[in-house]
């Protein structure tokens, strides 16, 4: 049956279709975002395998390739003649390989572009074996001999197991020397630079009297011996984990010589079968998210980033939700209802448009510089001239994104108390409440999911924002966490690490961007993650409440 | 029969026959109520009602009886829901709401400074168009007045919210699920709910603003009968669109239209009689 | 005199003994109770709807009550001479009187305040209606008591006593039966009463015939045969108020009206959806 033009589009049926299609673009759009930020990102961690192939140098000489092949993409012949690569005639397009070569202290590069061509014989043997390091990246070659003190202990196949059975010794001795130097030392300097605190204090006080002095003393020297115990167990775990070192041939043929001091993993993925593989596979992941990051956050995990991000979030949530409730208590329920408030209204509505940089320069230049820096003239003297709030630090940066999301909350909670029928505080009123008191006990409970609406909204938001908390307290690397076991356990004062802040940094300011690529899909992914988590357990107290107080709709 | 004996007493009876039944009794209690009989709970004298420049009510003056359910009748917007929220200054809320005149409750006017609102609010009592239960359990619903006036011993609010609920004739419905939300009842049940948290707090003094406007006949029948136990215990105040509820409930009818009192008396003498041609014209349905 | 009083006492004796005076009072009592058992008018929510509806009714029966003791009293004084109760009679009237007016108020304010409707709405019309004939009965007995006096004063010999007492013995068992119809809503009773009126009439129009031969007889008769006329007229109009009574309670119960219908329509109406 044909339907005119005019009919079809009377009948409304085109914007039918236009919406629908605008729906469906979005979808297709965010789901292909997050596929293509899961596929890079997780890839990441499965052990690939690596290759071997001869190479022929453009003076024809022979020699061997070790490494992943990452990426292989078409190149315009042309476009390679021009960068003096030698062609042959006729080609119009090349293949190219990005090998990732590890190697870093051999070769001095750890990814290389070559010309499909120029190499040959590709293999994957057995017994190649990749290396994961704390420095230097990977090292990729084959496995020499183990050596205990210098002396060889296994060569040839043997060597393999010895090696696997010397790394769990090693890593089990790093974990000690971590825990020593992590939290028992950490402790003692903890204490210690509130010992040296106090004393300035005192000082500052005119209170330094002798008794105070030998107090912190004795304390001083206590701690010290602590010390010095840590520093002597250190000193002999040093020496135990320095007695192993391996022996290796990279793919230049050097034989180079790595202590097991400096080695994290070491795995032949040609010889993996799939489940050994997806088991790998997870103990990445775990690593990723649960370990603190190496080589200038191109290896290791994030944990410190999420820690930081998550509690950034909540001390925000604390700050903004009373602060943006009582606003919006004041403004629908006290306020008189005239130009004031509805230029208030108008003002609070922008500064939701305001740029998030503004709000950094914000904290920066009034809470940091400003209130801050009072804050340690009056209450941090003995620390001066090292600022203690004075600095961008986690609280600035929680206030400073409470600020920014407060008028989400704001408008959030107005909303809510507007849609709360008038019946309802007559009702209250009529039984002789204060208007006080229909607030607290009738009109807030029914406002709350609004309200939670509100926190979700400003959750969503800061927990997305990078630019603001480069400027209020974000560094690439802290060196703990702000929440401790050290007295008082929450350090407000102290710079953390954000994920958001933590891909820019891993992708555009680390020395090795090839190898940081994966880890900055990796990282987004959790961002992600992390954000629809919060959001998830918000939503559902927020759905707890609403069917708390549901027919309230009516 | 004697016959001597009839002709003998028929005389003496002449003045002392009687058929033994008292046609007094019964046209006393047929006889109409009249106001100047009543005790006088609600005095309104001269009320007149701003909103903003606009005057909503034109000096109204009206004696409301003591335990006796009076009605305010008139067509939409004639201020009869204005006049009823005066008594219990629930217009104070209403932005730019200015009240002239005295309402005087016990000799007191309400409106004078220093009357604190909250307790007026507790002898005067008041319930809704809509029923409005809180959002919390049947039994905080009731409990809630007392909550406010800072009673918490738990024997006290039981005894007042069964109590109350029994007043409201609703506690063999609600008894076994007293902590259930509020929200669950019917129409009629939370109407019911309403007046009983509002007879918790023991009021004088009732307004209903049309009360079961929002229910179904039933229901309404059911607030009705409710009203008329009620008003051996307290002074009721409705307001209401319908009029045949009006000649169903009250005692004495109010008809009000543009801001004034145009008629005051009886329900009976009222729906019967009206003295008024605006009043006969409204309850005949003859209004243009 | 004393002879006249002696055959009169002795026809009371045989056939009459619905003429005595009773207690009003005690009888409306008992009638209120018995209406009181089967009651489809008092199922309301409305409590106030339903002490209004009965108290109505009880006023009626009141009322029912008064003018059947009147019927009997004015027959009764009228037999028995008896002035000073002829006169009672009259008195009662007045009550009579309030009791329709008070009725009549009280069916104006319930339709005013309650909008009856259905059976409810029946009760009230049918109640008015009934009211007016029960006052119409109550006229008719004082007219009989007035009727009484004068014969007593003019000492007129007692001639048509036995059909004045036949009929009024009769038409006082209708409005006992009529009231007692709309007392228990029965309306195998209303029926039996319409059908009584029918024989009233022919015992009317024999008595009519015999009270001609004696006129005819002693032409000096007809003055007190007149009265006498008059008085059995009035008995007539009587069971012709019954008559609608009955009607009314047909029409409370069954919705329908049976003023204009014959006796065949009428029972068939009756035995409808029963």
């Amino acid at each position: 049956m044909r339907v005119s033009v005019k009919e079809w589009t009377a009948k409304g049926d085109p914007w039918v279709w236009l919406n629908a299609g605008a729906v469906a673009i979005s979808l297709v759009m965010v789901l292909g975002l997050l596929s293509l930020i899961a596929v890079r990102g997780l890839s990441h961690f499965w052990p690939h395998s690596i290759m071997e192939a001869d190479y022929v140098g453009d003076d024809g000489k022979v020699s061997l390739m070790i490494g992943e092949v990452v990426e292989s993409e078409e190149v315009p012949a042309e476009q390679l003649r021009h960068s003096g690569v030698d062609v042959p005639e006729g080609a119009e397009f090349l293949n190219r390989l990005l090998i990732k070569t590890g190697n870093r202290d051999v070769l001095g590069f750890d990814f290389r572009w070559i010309l499909e061509k120029k190499i040959r014989d590709r293999r994957q043997p057995g017994d190649l074996m990749a290396i994961e390091r704390r420095e230097w990246g990977n090292f990729y070659g084959y496995l020499e001999d183990v050596k205990e003190s210098g002396e060889v202990v296994a060569s040839g196949p043997q060597a393999w197991d010895e090696f696997q059975q010397r790394i769990e010794r090693t890593l089990d001795l790093h974990d000690q020397i971590y825990d020593i130097e992590k939290h028992q030392i950490g402790s003692v300097n903890y204490t210690l630079e509130r010992l040296r605190l106090k004393e300035r204090r005192l000082e500052l006080n005119g209170k330094k009297t002798p008794q105070a002095m030998a107090d912190i003393e004795a304390e001083r020297a206590e701690e010290d011996q602590i010390y010095q115990s840590l520093q002597q167990q250190l000193s002999e775990l040093y020496t135990q984990i320095n007695r192993d070192s391996i022996t290796a041939r990279a793919m230049n043929g050097n034989v180079i010589d790595i202590p097991l001091a400096k080695v994290v993993r070491a795995f032949q993925p040609n010889n993996m079968d799939l489940f050994e593989k997806i088991g790998f596979y997870f103990v990445k992941v775990w690593e990723f998210i649960s370990d603190d990051p190496r080589e200038a956050n191109t290896e290791g995990g994030i944990f410190p980033a999420i820690y930081g991000t998550v509690l950034m979030v909540i001390i925000m949530s604390v700050i903004v939700t009373p602060l943006g409730v009582v606003a919006a208590v004041y403004l629908r329920e006290y306020a008189h209802q005239g130009a004031m408030t509805r230029i208030i209204r108008i003002a609070v509505n922008n500064l939701a448009g305001v740029p998030s940089i503004v709000y950094g320069v914000f904290g920066l230049g009034f809470f940091i510089y400003f209130i801050g820096s009072n804050i340690d003239q009056a209450l941090y003297p003995e620390a001066l001239p090292s600022p203690t709030f004075g600095t961008p630090g986690l609280m600035w940066a929680s206030i400073t994104l409470a600020i920014l999301t407060l008028p989400v909350v704001i408008v959030a909670t107005e909303e809510g108390l507007a849609r709360i029928p008038r019946s309802m505080r007559e009702g209250s009123l009529a039984l002789g409440a204060t208007k006080a008191e229909t607030l607290w006990r009738v009109v807030i409970p029914m406002a709350s999911p609004a309200m939670m609406t509100g926190v979700i909204l400003a959750i969503a938001r800061a927990a997305g924002e990078v630019a603001p908390l480069m400027l209020v307290g974000v560094v690439k690397l802290a060196p703990s966490l702000p929440l401790d076991g050290n007295y008082p356990y929450l350090h407000l004062d102290q710079k953390f690490m954000h994920l958001g802040f933590h891909i820019y940094d891993v992708g555009f300011q680390s020395p090795n961007v090839e190898a940081a690529r994966p880890l900055v899909y990796a990282t987004a992914l959790l961002l992600v993650a992390v954000i629809a988590l919060l959001n998830l357990s918000a939503v559902a107290i927020r759905n707890r409440l609403r069917e708390k107080y549901k027919a309230l709709e009516m | 029969m004697n016959d001597s004996m009839t002709q003998t007493t028929a005389h003496q009876e002449t003045k002392s026959r009687t058929h033994g039944i008292d046609i007094s009794a019964i046209e006393r209690s047929a006889e109409d109520i009249s106001i100047e009989q009543e005790t006088i709970a609600l005095q309104v004298n001269n009320l007149k009602l701003y909103y903003g420049e606009k005057e909503a009510l034109h000096g109204i003056d009206m004696q409301i009886p003591q335990k006796r359910v009076t009605a305010f009748i008139g067509p939409s917007g004639c201020g009869k829901s204005t006049l009823l929220r005066c008594f219990n200054r629930m217009n104070d809320l209403v932005d730019g709401c200015r009240i002239d005149g005295r309402i005087l409750l016990e000799d007191q006017n309400i409106y004078e400074k220093g009357v604190d609102v909250a307790e007026l609010r507790r002898r005067v009592g008041m319930v809704f168009q809509k029923p409005n239960p809180f959002p919390k359990s049947i039994y905080e619903n009731v409990a809630y007045g007392l909550r406010i006036q800072g009673i918490n011993k738990k024997r006290v609010i039981d005894e007042t919210v069964e109590w109350a609920l029994k007043s409201a004739a609703l506690w063999d419905e609600v008894k076994d699920r007293l902590n259930e939300s509020a929200l669950g009842l019917s129409g009629g049940q939370q109407q019911r709910l309403v007046i009983a948290r509002t007879v918790a707090v023991k009021p004088e003094v009732l307004l209903l603003d049309e009360p079961a406007s929002a229910l179904d006949p039933l229901s309404t029948l059911k607030i009705e009968e409710l009203i008329h136990e009620l008003k051996d215990e307290y002074t009721i105040v409705i307001v209401t669109h319908n009029m045949q509820q009006a000649a169903r409930v009250s005692d004495y009818t109010a008809f009000m239209y543009m801001g004034d009192l145009i008629e005051f008396g009886s329900t009976n003498q009222l729906f019967t009689n009206p003295v008024s041609k605006q009043t006969e014209d409204y309850i005949t349905g003859r209004y243009g | 005199m004393p002879e006249s009083n002696d055959s009169k006492a002795q026809a009371l004796d045989t056939d009459s003994q619905g003429l005595e005076e009773f207690d009003a009072g005690a009888y409306v009592e008992r009638i209120i109770n018995m209406a009181q058992n089967s009651d489809v008018h008092l199922q309301h929510i409305s409590q106030q709807f339903n002490t209004e509806l009965r108290d109505l009714r009880n006023h009626v029966l009141v009322m029912g009550g008064l003018v059947e003791k009147q019927v009997s009293d004015a027959t009764l004084s009228l037999v028995n001479a008896d002035t000073e109760l002829a006169q009672f009679v009259r008195q009662t009237e007045d009550d009579i009187d309030k009791l329709e007016v008070t009725i009549d108020e009280e069916c104006t304010r319930v339709i005013a305040r309650r909008q009856p409707t259905a059976s409810d709405l029946r009760l009230v019309m049918g109640v008015a209606k009934m009211v007016s004939d029960l006052e119409r009965i109550g006229d008719e007995a004082e007219k009989i008591a007035k009727i009484g006096i004068r014969l007593t004063e003019e000492g007129q010999a007692p001639r048509g006593y036995v059909e004045v007492r036949h009929i009024s013995n009769h038409v006082g068992q209708m409005v006992h039966d009529a009231l007692d119809s709309f007392t228990r809503f029965d309306l195998d009773l209303a029926l039996r009463v319409m059908k009584e009126d029918k024989a009233v009439d022919t015992e009317y129009k024999s008595a009519m015939r015999s009270l001609v031969t004696f006129m005819m007889e002693d032409p000096r008769n007809i003055t007190g045969i007149l009265n006498i006329i008059w008085v059995l007229r009035s008995l007539e109009r009587i069971g012709d108020h019954s008559r609608n009574i009955c009607e009314h309670v047909i029409y409370m119960v069954k919705g329908k009206d049976v003023r204009h219908a014959s006796l065949e329509k009428t029972e068939q109406i009756i035995e409808e959806r029963r």
